[in-house]
């Protein structure tokens, strides 16, 4: 996994947008996405929204993803737009399916990912605080975002002692339940261990303490921030007027 | 009992929302298997039964479930999972918080009903494959004819939102009472519950 979110640098990326941009692009396209259709005007708000994802790949320097995104785009919107009336019986039924999932969840999906992978812990805590969220959840949120590799890992680590004592995944269909009690116990204990040296570490560093705590990060709003913005906004109230 | 959360509960309160993250994503990878998108609510509610009732005897102040809740909702939301789960995971959440705080997080039949409560925000996460469907049928039944509709309607019916609640529920109480268990046979045995 090459997550920035959970990695200590982020990717190279040639437009840098504010993490407050990115929540807000990720609120107004998942809303319109979802809920929209493919007809009358609405459809070009959402041909403009479908872009967004695309030029956000790109500055993340992710060709490949983005490409394949704009295929399934095209299909997802060929497919709805022609193939729907021009089919019958159960082939129909799939299409309509298949083309109306991906049309409205890819956008979606492709932002989330943009969204991880060029946010920086650190700098997603800057945005937050200074959005002025509650430290009772910018403290349990970068936690998590630390832990997840380390869940992960410790997980993988069980799953290696299991497979040398001969309990590997084979027992699953037998024993679920069993299977289930297995990876968590183990992993459960290791976490409230870790969890323990954490808190005493994350203490003497004075966290929770009663100053103003600073951030390496810089973050502010960049002319790309004002033209994302701008189009988003246009496009919302495009949307709601239509 | 302390009321005010200090860091540790905060950082207790991260931990064990990665691994319930986590064991959310492991169970929702089965749902690319249409059938097991219908079994989604009830798997997932069933194997994070017991990082939850460990979690319950960790912190043990209001607010617990709430913060678990909203950042839950957070990471599926950034994930691309739409804006209905922000909506109905802080619900959920908050009024499981209620629930368990007036058992004092350790009666018996509040945690499970807790539990179950605080799953309900898997629905969120499918919400919008129902609302979507409104919009989209109409469109649909403009262009090509009521019957096709009609199926498809079926195949989407909101009679499967009840089917999905029950699901959860059973879930949820099955996976307390199996962390309830662990958590007597394993955890409190190795004093870290």
């Amino acid at each position: 996994m090459t997550d920035a979110l959970l990695s200590v640098k982020a990717s190279p990326q040639a437009i840098k947008l504010d993490p407050r941009t990115k929540l807000f692009l990720m609120f107004v396209i998942s809303t319109i996405m979802i809920s929209g259709s493919i007809e009358g005007e609405a459809a070009y708000v959402r041909l403009v929204l479908m872009c967004v994802p695309f030029v956000l790949l790109l500055t993340v320097k992710r060709l490949k993803e983005a490409l394949l995104y704009v295929f399934f785009c095209i299909v997802a919107w060929f497919g709805e737009a022609f193939l729907v009336y021009s089919t019958t019986g159960i082939l129909n039924i799939l299409i309509v399916m298949l083309s109306g999932l991906i049309l409205r969840f890819i956008p979606i999906v492709v932002l989330g990912y943009y969204l991880v992978s060029s946010t920086h812990v650190g700098e997603f805590v800057a945005a937050m605080e200074r959005m002025r969220v509650s430290q009772k959840l910018i403290i349990p949120m970068s936690v998590m975002f630390r832990f997840f590799p380390t869940v992960a890992e410790e997980s993988r680590a069980i799953g290696d002692a299991m497979r040398m004592r001969g309990l590997g995944n084979k027992g699953f269909f037998s024993n679920p339940v069993t299977l289930l009690e297995y990876r968590l116990v183990p992993l459960m204990v290791s976490i409230v261990k870790i969890g323990d040296e954490l808190s005493a570490a994350a203490l003497t560093r004075g966290l929770g303490g009663p100053g103003k705590r600073t951030n390496i990060f810089r973050i502010g709003f960049g002319p790309w921030d004002v033209v994302l913005l701008t189009l988003v906004t246009a496009a919302a109230a495009v949307y709601l007027l239509a | 009992m302390e009321k005010k959360m200090n860091v540790k509960d905060l950082i207790n309160i991260g931990l064990f929302t990665a691994i319930y993250v986590i064991v959310t994503f492991a169970f929702g990878m089965t749902g690319y298997i249409p059938i097991f998108m219908v079994l989604l609510p009830f798997l997932i509610s069933f194997g994070a039964g017991i990082p939850f009732m460990l979690f319950l005897t960790k912190v043990k102040k209001f607010g617990m479930v709430s913060i678990m809740g909203a950042l839950l909702t957070l990471v599926m939301f950034g994930t691309g999972h739409g804006w209905p789960v922000l909506v109905i995971g802080l619900i959920t959440s908050l009024l499981s918080d209620l629930i368990l705080s007036s058992g004092k997080y350790r009666s018996r039949a509040k945690t499970v009903a807790g539990f179950c409560v605080f799953n309900g925000w898997v629905i969120g996460n499918m919400l919008p494959l129902y609302i979507m469907r409104d919009s989209y049928f109409e469109s649909l039944r403009s262009g090509y004819g009521d019957e096709y509709a009609a199926i498809l309607m079926s195949l989407l019916s909101l009679w499967m939102v009840p089917v999905l609640i029950v699901l959860l529920i059973a879930g949820g109480i099955l996976g307390a009472m199996l962390g309830r268990k662990v958590l007597k046979k394993h955890f409190e045995r190795a004093g870290i519950a």
